[in-house]
């Protein structure tokens, strides 16, 4: 197969996968019990008032009318209008999407700088105490909750240190330089969180495979030639090691996402995942088929992309 | 390996670019508003939702009415004591049973300075209701036909029936916003006010200037503000700040990050944060009740005695003594609340917790208890799992009438489905809360006449109906009192309400600024607009 077909086709099983979300996220959303209606107005409105309400959104109409006119309005790029707000979803979407964009890629990075190099060391000291104590921090890791780290970091660096703010993204009136400081400062412990709840999978995929890569032939055989631990380890051991990590981080961004709702909520950081959190609770339809939309989107474009770079790196993975 | 240095350069690059273009960009210094007048200093204030519409005259999120309320006035406030006072307007009532009036201060200017006229009122009330904009202010419309600038200074409100609440319902209730900036955009409904046209025209002690969605809301002074004493408002700015819940607020006022606590505290920490250095706790008289409503859709709870039975099978006392700490009253059982100091009437007591008592009315209702002691009945109680005091109390209540052998199950539910299941009729008791029951006529319009929207106990009794009616087209104030104790007399006796109590509201406040001036409701707290526009820091 060539690479133009390789990469065809998975772009065409994620727009696929991106209908199925679009479609299971609108049915979804109108089973939720609820009246979007209430949200509206008050709940001692009179039933006329609601009623004129849900006809002005459209809600009046059959569930296929429904999707069929948002279906029609998402192919020309028509995301609506919020319930709520009264603007584009587009507009509300964009104006939270920089700061979630900030919080995930810097809890990424950090997750990998930190990941990949602790399961290396672990790898490489197999049975030893620093192995045992990376395994630590790994099981431990991949069993924390968001929600209880974030809010033991507030409490404990945030309250009782004053080392860094209760919450929101930057300090008002800051300008210049010092408003890109206040932001770093307000982006540590959400960033440290979602690294926390991550960094786990990254260190015991890292280990294991890089132990196995560690037992194969050709490993031996470079040992056999005298060259040096070192020169095996990262030139050798470590590119057909990182293999599955890479696939681990387009699988997880999911979870990064997921992850970016709590640590948003939780320390009130503008983003996507509390403009989520805010639209759930108001049952705004558009503005959560739009955030839904747009995190299937970031995944099965991240995953498509993993695939092309795992193509690239294991060249057998496009034959298959 | 080289491709792999390519590679991982590559990766490093794409992700340095990545960051880098997504970063937000940094504020340039002329975006927000410099601090001038009487005091320098910013107030910041804690809320735990964003701003849903910045349009005042749609929705009816509490963090929406805080913020728009500094920026667009009511022609009415309201006293400890729950009457009407003067606020934009200066005089109110009725010409004849169907035309009420309202006359305004000829002072005020918008703040692109124009003149607030009565014409700009006329056109918000009409436009309201003409577009049918959806939120609490329409709701009270109901009955208005059309709005008439007579003057500068003078509105008409032709109204379809006589209706004896409506004129100081719309003035608490409603905003004035201005003509010449709303008319152009079209439907009142359908602008969303945020801004982004030259930014905002309003008529209060500050003016948005600035926001960033999900963090932060800056008002900024407006010099001239006849409404506040001096004419000046005391704070250089206003910053409404977003955090996830009352309790992580209370964690940024400690650390300073806030002054103020614009939600009212939880019972429970209102002691503690009395005690702490550096805190005010203030307080506000409750406009609400919480409630438990009897369904007489259900066969069992049709019956009155099963409803006296349920009345005196729930230990009042406790609930407010244990979860509620002290800080709520009794209100005699009644809907006519002692906040609400005209209408209230003494000779309307609560109702006694006595469990036999309870016993002797099911067994009156023709009910026979098992061995055990138990009545083969079973009601199922509905409340929202957000609403901590009433999660905790519905389980007291629970416990108590298992005491009378009446079985409750509780059914606690996220607040969506529990609106859903009320709207619904889908259960047999109501646990809830109302925040603000300002005026007795329309509450009991609302809660007890068939249809009424908040009508959750399905009365329909003709004696109270014919009441309410009369007390809704009675203009003198002695006779419409006496009316309605007659029709409160009459729910208490049929319990086709079961009051629980009115929550005191406490608020927390840095001490290094004085000056608020509380009032009634979490609504209006110490975060209305005089009491922000009188605030001052501690010398």
């Amino acid at each position: 197969m060539s690479r133009a077909s390789f990469i065809l086709r998975r772009a065409g099983r994620g727009l696929l996968t991106i209908w199925f979300a679009v479609t299971v996220t609108f049915l979804l959303l109108r089973l939720l019990p609820g009246d979007p209606a209430l949200a509206l107005a008050s709940p001692n409105m009179t039933d006329a008032i609601r009623a004129t309400i849900l006809e002005q959104y459209g809600l009046d109409q059959p569930l296929i009318v429904q999707y069929g006119l948002y279906m029609w309005q998402l192919l020309q790029g028509n995301l609506g209008i919020s319930f709520t707000q009264s603007i584009p979803v587009l507009d509300v979407l964009l104006q939270r999407l920089p700061w979630t964009l900030l919080l995930t890629m810097t809890a990424l990075v950090l997750t990998i700088i930190i990941g990949i190099p602790l399961g290396v060391a672990a790898a490489s000291h197999k049975g030893r105490f620093i192995d045992r104590a990376v395994q630590i921090v790994g099981v431990t890791g991949q069993s924390l909750f968001v929600p209880s780290v974030a809010i033991l970091l507030l409490f404990v660096f945030g309250l009782n240190l004053g080392w860094f703010p209760i919450g929101g993204a930057y300090t008002n009136n800051t300008y210049g330089l010092e408003w890109y400081l206040s932001v770093a400062q307000h982006l540590v412990l959400p960033a440290v969180s979602l690294m926390l709840i991550q960094v786990g999978s990254y260190v015991l995929t890292m280990r294991s495979t890089l132990i196995e890569t560690l037992g194969e032939d050709y490993i031996l055989l470079a040992k056999a030639n005298g060259l040096r631990g070192r020169r095996i380890l990262w030139k050798h051991a470590l590119r057909n090691a990182l293999l599955p990590t890479t696939t681990l981080i387009g699988l997880q961004l999911g979870f990064l996402v997921g992850g970016a709702v709590l640590t948003e909520t939780v320390f009130a950081y503008p983003g996507i995942g509390r403009g989520i959190y805010e639209a759930v609770t108001q049952l705004d339809f558009p503005v959560l088929q739009g955030a839904f939309l747009m995190l299937a989107a970031t995944v099965v474009v991240a995953n498509t992309l993993t695939d092309i770079v795992y193509g690239y790196l294991d060249p057998r993975v496009k034959t298959s | 390996m080289k491709h792999s240095k390519f590679l991982a350069l590559g990766a490093a690059a794409a992700l340095a670019v990545g960051l880098a273009g997504c970063a937000p960009s940094a504020p340039e210094p002329g975006e927000s508003s410099g601090s001038t007048g009487p005091s320098d200093e910013t107030i910041s204030i804690g809320t735990t939702t964003d701003v849903v519409n910045f349009n005042p005259v749609l929705g009816n999120s509490r963090t929406d009415s805080w913020i728009t309320n500094l920026m667009y006035p009511h022609l009415l406030s309201i006293s400890d004591d729950g009457t009407k006072e003067a606020h934009v307007a200066t005089d109110w009532g009725y010409v004849d049973d169907t035309t009420g009036f309202y006359e305004i201060r000829d002072d005020l200017t918008w703040s692109d300075g124009e003149p607030l006229t009565a014409e700009d009122v006329a056109w918000t009330l009409n436009a309201v209701k003409r577009d049918q904009a959806p939120g609490t202010f329409y709701g009270q419309l109901g009955n208005l036909d059309t709005a008439t600038a007579v003057s500068d200074t003078r509105v008409e409100l032709t109204l379809t029936q006589p209706d004896s609440s409506i004129i100081e319902e719309i003035g608490f209730w409603g905003v004035v916003v201005p003509k010449h900036v709303f008319d152009p955009q079209g439907s009142i409904a359908e602008f969303a006010n945020d801004g982004s046209d030259g930014g905002w025209v309003g008529m209060g002690p500050f003016i948005m200037s600035d926001f960033q969605v999900g963090q932060h809301y800056t008002l900024e002074r407006v010099e001239d503000y006849p409404l506040v004493d001096g004419g000046v408002p005391g704070p250089a700015e206003v910053v409404y700040r977003v955090y996830p819940d009352v309790n992580t607020e209370i964690l940024a006022l400690q650390s300073g990050e806030i002054d103020v606590i614009a939600n009212a505290l939880p019972p429970a920490q209102v002691e503690q944060l009395s005690n702490t250095d550096g805190l005010q706790v203030i307080e506000a008289p409750g406009l609400g009740y919480a409630h438990l409503v009897y369904n007489m859709d259900k066969p069992d709870l049709a019956k009155t005695e099963v409803r006296q039975a349920l009345a005196h099978a729930v230990d009042y006392e406790a609930i407010r003594t244990v979860v509620l700490q002290g800080q709520a009253v009794s209100t005699g059982s009644s809907a006519l609340m002692p906040v609400l100091a005209k209408y209230y009437d003494e000779s309307v007591t609560e109702y006694e917790f006595d469990p036999e008592k309870s016993r002797e009315l099911m067994e009156k209702a023709g009910y026979t208890a098992d061995a055990g002691g138990n009545f083969p009945v079973s009601f199922r109680l509905i409340y929202s799992l957000q609403d901590s005091v009433t999660s905790q109390w519905a389980q007291m209540v629970k416990d108590s009438a298992a005491e009378a052998g009446i079985t409750i199950e509780l059914q606690g539910t996220e607040r969506n489905t529990y609106l859903s299941q009320t709207s619904e009729g889908d259960y047999d008791i109501y646990a809830g809360n109302f925040a603000i029951m300002d005026d007795p006529v329309t509450n009991f319009a609302l809660s007890y006449l068939p249809g009424g929207a908040i009508n959750y106990t399905h009365v329909d009794d003709s004696d109270l109906n014919a009441l309410i009616e009369e007390g809704m087209v009675t203009f003198d104030e002695d006779d419409k009192i006496s009316i309605m104790r007659e029709a409160n007399k009459i729910v208490h006796e049929q319990v086709y309400d079961n009051i629980m109590y009115t929550q005191n509201l406490f608020f927390a406040a840095s001490d290094e600024w004085a000056g608020f001036i509380s009032k009634p409701s979490e609504l209006l707290s110490i975060v209305n607009p005089l009491s922000l526009a009188s605030a001052h820091p501690v010398e």
